[in-house]
């Protein structure tokens, strides 16, 4: 034990003899009458530039903060470093000089923004680019990135789908320009593309995640990550060209920085709990319920099957179901440590993560993760050649119940049976129940390794002009596997394991990218020119293997699939996708006030026949600083911006354009299966996105507020869908190119300011707010095609056409709906002529930083105003079997009576029942779903460990979706009903900086 | 300036050369991807008998696995028993399932959606293999006619299914999709004319011996069968008569004399048989029906059933199987005994049995005034049944006893008692005294409401939905 200590010590105390070697070194250099040490507000400063005024003398701080030059003592000294304020200090008599550099957050010539191929300050920037930092993500208890941008970036839409470790999100950037193609935005981690579609399986993830939809972006640790930058218009995302129509999302992660060698370390748990409940019946109110609807129905004498009030089952018992499926506390825990340094020429960074997390349902199911992220980079003696190599290693555990619990703990009565026997054996009441709990039989897990590795080499041919390649790699590995017991099934089937299932699902795939590009610049005083040339070849390669095995001689066998007596190969297939592209962009700039810029691309996808492969995309992007050419003095900035171009859309399945028959798992006596695989169309192609921008954007009282306006304009055509089809077709649907225009428009505004910034005390806010708007604007012969029922030009593409509820007839206590076709009945074809709108008309965040000696406070508001389906949504009728919320209560029970809700029906009228079919495809089932969430809140402090060498220690308490404030009844606002809602989780994380 | 101009030389062939690095693959061949592995084109599927082959059988798994004639619950087997006077539901509340036993079908029901959608998706099979076949140029006539004549078979059953649960309906012969999206409605009548220019067609085709060998696809026989069950849900009596007698004079097909052996695999009874999916699975009837503790997981026979069969019926003995826990007593059909792996499969589902064409042939033959003949054939599966001959003393009492006897007989077999009740237009009579949500409009399943809004041309909707 002793020895395992003090082996402990060494590694750092060897670390701290080499720094103060290198210090005593770099010191001995030259014989300066004047010398110090730069330092910024966490330690020294290497790099900084120190010039003596109006010569051309000067030197560079070393990795220590220390310089030394000579000057006389009338010499004014001048400090400068990229993104700090410049100081100008008088030698004087002294010969030690300390300075202490002041960040300069707020100029936006220092902040360089990550634009793909290239890099821009927000200063010049001609597109619309969104971002955010570290500092910001670090701030918050989530594992997915995703979940780190919900709410804080103008335009962008981001939905948690469940609240399941490793469940998927959707993202929309500026609306759904796509009535059916993909609408998920491109997403690049450090310049190459990561592929956000799931490798999961339906069949082999069971129900718990919706739709098999597992994030692959839970491979990237937020903490690794530097910046998040999100391109939203035609100027930034033309460059990606088919691929930017639906945005671009960059992640570029940590880099090593010259400087001393850094360590952290950081340890957090955490608990997490759903945010709320749906209010529902008690068994009083279950029980009055049911008999109302059978005394209702003219019946007397209660069915064989309602076991609930026909004296089957106690009718005093009563289980809070939510409570009891998804009420648990679930806990997280991270340990995060990295290691980073470098000298000038040679920097390193190490750093990686571990995670485990429990879930909210009962059972012992969790989530593990371990992310180790490594980058090098080093550049020659000459300057001339730099080579940069990131990589990043995630390995994922999940093992999860095979069903969501979510939405039976709505539905099932509340005095149904308990749950296990007094044996502690499952219950199955003599067959009078489904067991909901017989469903975590089943096991689901996943395992999934996941490799990004990406090169970056760059030569300097002339002193203008750069050669550079960039090339990736990236691989996953899913193997996921859903273990089906015969203890699932009521055991009066009489079943044994011989059926038991197990479902093996692997899925691999493989992306090859490189890039390579020549650049060439040409400074001048009046004119810049910067002109980039490149070419894309990506390689990608997805297959899925599914194996069914059953007739297991033992339950405990199941995760053997060579004890299976049958072996089925459900899924067999391989896809292979090629791309191809030459992209350039040229950018102009007069006297750093007037800027152009041009970018084009043209690509070539498999995903289209011959013919149809190629695509050209491009965009010219204007930017003009007009404060430049007045001189007020309360616009310290002032730009207007604007942008026009095209891009392509081409995330639809590969070979479509194929006509093929596919092999099924439908043997027949020893022939395999075979089936048409689709109805056949070669001739589609791809898919436009004409984008407008005009912005502008101030910075007032020396750049400490500053403020910026967009209207954005785009018109997606030649729409890719697939194209609903009848039955009697044979298939549902034929991918095939659609006349129709999208119009996505809106304005988006962002706010900054540093409202207080003393060295203890410093406060910034920023606020964000979108107005987006959707619009089918164009869909020739929509009477005749078969959306006519779907969509109604000048109203969004998210519309849903519903009966309108017009109340509940006082008489017969049944709902009554509109009847637009006047023909005295409700019909499905005719009569849903009310439109409803679900997607949000606003959204907006609020994030306000304080920070105090040595505390620091993060505030986020997340605001969304919206419509969504209430908690009727999806019921069966009240009086039915099912447990309903407690809203149902103001039901129709007299005649005369005026109320909200029908009359119960045990399910035997057949009006009522048909009355309320129609009533859960109404109006009646939608409610405001806008809400206001505390979606995070940090405090943390810093407790200065040793003064002399920088080391602290941070306490951070962070917590996410802490409050939410709604009118909405029907469980958590930002989700769809009956899966696990985004959890509230708080964090207490301690991290040590050595 | 000449070092200018050396200079500029060496500059633009050094950005030539980079443009020569970039632009290596600047072809459309590059974008070539692989094809797609577990795929076949579909010209490559009919030049190749054993692919040709393979895409008929899989007609018979998508039957025997997926719509109509499935034994899964979804089947007509248990949706119309349950629809009729055969099972009464016990599953989950709300089920789908659940508004067949109610009568409270209503358009946007999944189940009926599923089995519309389902079955045009088989018709789309038949169809393209039809025009593969017809454009193959390797294979040989003969096996381009026998593949065919299946094709053709199933197109015609599965639309003769289609009639009798939605009444008019598209009768589809193309696989182009801009004709089939835009189908109309055919009067029954027109429908069944299709029906049988298929099944005669197909009849012409078709070998007399099993490709196989075994009963588990169809031949000349099984054609005949079909045509015979088709001639008499349309009233032609002889023409029914005569399909039933090829089969009734065949050696080929003999009723088993022991009823236990009626449904194994080996059955003589059997016509046209669908083989399980893997070794030792055996019917999906049985592990539909069959349960070992009550109440019943999700359906059981009606009572009335067991009620109105004698004791002696050793159908009733042998083909039903009770359960009693307590004071309850439930009964499922146990024609298929098996609901597990056997190591070696026992029992093949029986799509077409030779007792049905007896039955047939007594019908059509009662109708044509033949009571004596018609006698004849029901006592043949009587006796079989351990029964007495019938004491029918006229023609409308001998009429009963036929449809009493097709009752007793084909319970929970692929819908035949709803089909009898609507053909013969008693379904109101039997049905509304106990059936509570019974309306006389039942006697159709609506057309699923997402068809007719992807296709007005469908319209009108079926009387009372």
């Amino acid at each position: 034990m002793k020895n395992n200590y003090r082996r402990f010590y060494v590694l750092p105390l060897s670390f701290a003899l080499l720094w103060a070697l290198s210090t005593t070194l770099t010191s001995q250099n030259g014989s300066p009458p004047i010398s110090g040490i730069v330092t910024d507000a966490s330690g020294s400063l290497g790099g900084v530039n120190i010039l003596v005024k109006n010569t051309s003398r000067g030197t560079q701080s070393d990795m220590d903060g220390h310089y030394a030059i000579t000057a006389k003592s009338s010499d004014t000294l001048v400090f400068s470093y990229l993104g700090y304020k410049m100081q100008e200090i008088p030698v004087g008599i002294k010969s030690i000089l300390n300075v202490l550099m002041q960040p300069d957050a707020t100029a936006l010539d220092q902040v360089v923004i990550n634009a793909g191929y290239y890099k821009v300050s927000d200063r010049e920037k001609t597109g619309s680019i969104s971002r955010i930092n570290a500092t910001e993500i670090e701030s918050q208890p989530v594992s997915n990135p995703l979940a780190a941008l919900q709410g804080r970036i103008s335009g962008v839409d981001i939905t948690q789908l469940s609240g399941v470790p490793g469940g998927g999100f959707t993202v929309r950037i500026r609306g759904q320009n796509s009535i059916f193609a993909g609408n998920e935005p491109l997403f690049i981690i450090d310049g190459v593309p990561y592929d956000s579609q799931s490798l999961g399986s339906k069949r082999a993830s069971g129900l718990i995640i919706p739709g098999g939809t597992i994030s692959p972006l839970n491979a990237i640790n937020p903490d690794s990550i530097e910046s998040i930058e999100v391109l939203k218009d035609a100027d930034a995302t033309a460059i990606y060209g088919s691929r930017g129509a639906n945005g671009v999302v960059l992640i570029t992660t940590k880099r090593g920085k010259k400087g001393k060698t850094k360590f952290s370390i950081g340890n957090s748990t955490g608990v997490a709990t759903i945010t709320r409940k749906i209010e529902l019946l008690n068994t009083n109110q279950y029980i009055e319920m049911r008999r109302e609807a059978f005394a209702n129905d003219g019946i007397s004498e209660y069915p064989e099957t309602a076991y609930d009030i026909n004296g089957t089952w106690d009718m005093n018992r009563y289980t809070d179901w939510q409570h009891e499926f998804i009420g648990g506390t679930a806990t997280t825990k991270e340990v995060n440590a990295s290691v980073s340094g470098g000298n000038e020429k040679t920097q390193f960074l190490l750093s990686g993560l571990y995670q485990n997390e429990t879930t909210v349902y009962p059972g012992d199911f969790n989530y593990d993760r371990i992310v180790l992220n490594t980058n090098l980079q080093h550049t020659s003696t000459n300057q001339k050649f730099q080579i940069s190599f990131s990589s990043g290693y995630t390995l994922e555990n999940n093992l999860l119940p095979g069903t969501d619990l979510s939405a039976i703990a709505l539905i099932l009565a509340p005095n149904a049976p308990a749950l296990f026997d007094e044996n502690g054996e499952l219950n199955w009441e003599n067959s009078t129940w489904i067991n909901p709990l017989a469903s975590l039989e089943g096991k689901y897990t996943n395992d999934s390794k996941n490799l990004l590795g990406n090169t970056v080499l760059k030569y300097q041919l002339f002193k203008n002009l750069n050669i550079r390649l960039q090339a990736g790699y990236t691989s996953k590995n899913l193997e996921s596997n859903n273990k089906i017991p015969h203890t699932i099934y009521d055991p009066a089937y009489g079943l044994d394991s011989s059926v038991s299932q197990s479902y093996l699902h692997t899925g691999t795939y493989q992306s090859f990218i490189a890039e390579p590009q020549i650049n060439w610049t040409k400074q001048g005083e009046i004119h810049n020119w910067d002109l980039l040339l490149g070419a894309t070849y990506q390689n990608q390669k997805t297959e899925n293997l599914t194996i069914l095995g059953y007739g297991f001689a033992n339950n405990s066998f199941l995760g053997n699939l060579s004890a299976a007596s049958n072996l089925i190969i459900l899924n067999e297939s391989t896809f292979e996708y090629k791309y191809q592209s030459f992209f350039a962009r040229i950018n102009y700039s007069f006297k750093k006030k007037l800027f152009l810029n041009f970018t084009g691309r043209r690509d070539g996808s498999s995903r289209f026949s011959t013919g149809n492969k190629y695509g050209n995309f491009g965009a010219v992007g204007l930017a003009w600083i007009f404060s430049e050419e007045v001189d007020w003095s309360w616009l310290s900035f002032g730009k207007l911006r604007g942008s026009y171009g095209i891009t392509g859309n081409d995330q639809i399945k590969d070979y479509q354009y194929l006509q093929n028959y596919v092999i099924t798992n439908q043997p027949y006596d020893g022939n395999i299966g075979l089936e048409p695989a689709r109805l056949y169309n070669s001739n589609y192609k791809w898919e436009e996105n004409i984008k407008k921008e005009l912005a502008f954007e101030l910075g007032f009282l020396n750049g400490n507020l500053e403020f910026s306006a967009a209207y954005y304009n785009n018109r997606s055509s030649n729409q890719l869908v697939d194209y609903a089809l009848p039955g009697t077709t044979g298939f549902p649907s034929i991918q095939a190119n659609l006349n129709a225009i999208v119009e996505n428009s809106g304005l988006e505004f962002e706010l900054f300011g540093n409202l207080i910034h003393k060295e203890k005390f410093k406060w910034t806010t920023s606020l964000n707010l979108s107005l987006p708007k959707n619009k089918l604007v164009a869909f020739p012969g929509l009477e005749k095609s078969t959306y006519a029922n779907q969509f109604v030009i000048g109203e969004p593409l998210s519309i849903v056409k519903l009966y309108n509820l017009i109340g509940v007839n006082p008489d017969t206590g049944l709902y009554q709906f509109k009847d637009y076709n006047g023909d005295g009945t409700i019909t499905a074809t005719e009569d849903r002529g009310y439109i409803a709108d679900l997607t949000p008309k606003i959204l907006g965040g609020f994030l306000n930083s304080i920070n105090y000696n040595n505390w620091s406070l993060d505030i986020f508001l997340q605001y969304v105003k919206k419509q969504g389906f209430n908690e009727f949504y999806g019921n069966e009728p009240p009086g039915t079997m099912f447990n309903q919320p407690v809203g149902v209560l103001d039901r129709w029970q007299f005649t005369g009576d005026r109320s909200q809700l029908q009359k119960f029906t045990s399910g035997f009228n057949d009006e009522a029942y048909l009355a309320y079919s129609n009533f859960a495809q109404s109006n009646g089932t939608l409610s405001d779903a806008s809400f206001v969430r505390l979606k995070s809140l940090s405090i943390s402090h810093t407790i200065p460990l040793v003064k002399e060498n920088n080391t602290s220690c941070r306490i951070s308490l962070m917590g996410q979706n802490l409050m939410t404030f709604t009118k909405f009844k029907g469980g958590d606002p930002e989700q769809i009903k009956g899966f696990l809602p985004p959890l509230r989780r708080i964090q207490l994380q301690i991290k040590f900086y050595l | 300036m000449m070092t200018d101009i050396r200079k500029h030389l060496k500059l633009s062939t050094t950005v030539g050369l980079l443009g020569l690095l970039i632009v290596p693959f600047g072809c459309e061949d590059y974008l070539e991807a692989e094809d797609p592995v577990g795929q076949l084109s579909t010209e490559a599927v009919y030049e190749n008998e054993n692919t040709a082959t393979a895409a008929i059988t899989s007609l018979y798994a998508i039957l025997r696995d997926e719509v109509i004639l499935t034994g899964n619950p979804t089947g007509i087997g248990g949706i119309m028993g349950l629809y009729s006077d055969e099972l009464d539901y016990y599953g989950q509340p709300g089920e789908s399932l659940e508004n067949f036993y109610r009568h409270q079908t209503i358009a946007s029901n999944p189940t009926i959606s599923d089995t519309w959608n389902g079955a045009y998706n088989l018709i789309f099979m038949c169809n393209a293999a039809i025009e593969g076949l017809e454009g193959s140029q390797s294979l040989t006539n003969e096996v381009k006619e026998k593949l065919k004549g299946e094709a053709l078979f199933i197109r015609g059953m599965i639309h003769f299914y289609l009639v009798n649960i939605f009444g008019d309906i598209p009768y589809i012969k193309t696989t182009d999709y801009l004709i089939n999206s835009e189908a109309e409605r055919m009067p029954s009548e027109i429908v069944y004319e299709n029906i049988i220019e298929d099944l005669e067609n197909s009849k012409n085709l078709l070998a007399p011996s099993y490709p196989t060998g075994k009963r588990i696809r169809a031949n000349k026989w099984v054609g005949a069968a079909l045509l015979a069950k088709v001639y008499l849900y349309n009233r032609q009596w002889e023409k029914a008569e005569h399909e039933s007698n090829l089969l009734l004079n065949n050696s080929e097909f003999v009723l088993e004399e022991d009823i236990q052996n009626e449904f194994l695999k080996e059955s003589t009874s059997a016509i046209l048989q669908l083989k399980p999916k893997n070794n030792g699975d055996n019917t999906l009837e049985g592990s539909t029906f069959i349960f070992s503790s009550g109440p019943p997981p999700l359906m059981a026979l009606n009572i009335s059933l067991i009620e109105d069969m004698e004791d002696s019926d050793l159908r009733k003995q042998n083909w039903i199987k009770s359960l009693t826990e307590g004071s309850d007593t439930w009964f499922f059909p146990f024609k298929y005994k098996q609901n597990l792996n056997t190591g070696t499969s026992v029992e093949y589902s029986i799509v077409l049995r030779i007792s049905e064409q007896y039955l047939i042939r007594a019908e059509a033959r009662l109708m044509q005034g033949n009571n004596l003949g018609a006698e004849n054939d029901l006592n043949i599966i009587r006796q079989r049944a351990g029964l007495e001959n019938t004491n029918a003393q006229n023609s409308q009492e001998l009429f009963d006893a036929i449809i009493m006897e097709r009752r007793f007989e084909f319970f929970s077999e692929y819908g035949n008692r709803w089909f009898d009740l609507r053909r013969l237009g008693i379904a109101e009579e039997i049905l509304s005294p106990i059936k509570i949500g019974w309306k006389s409009t039942d006697i159709l399943f609506p057309i699923p409401e997402s068809e007719l809004l992807l296709n007005p041309k469908l319209e009108p909707q079926n009387p009372g939905y």
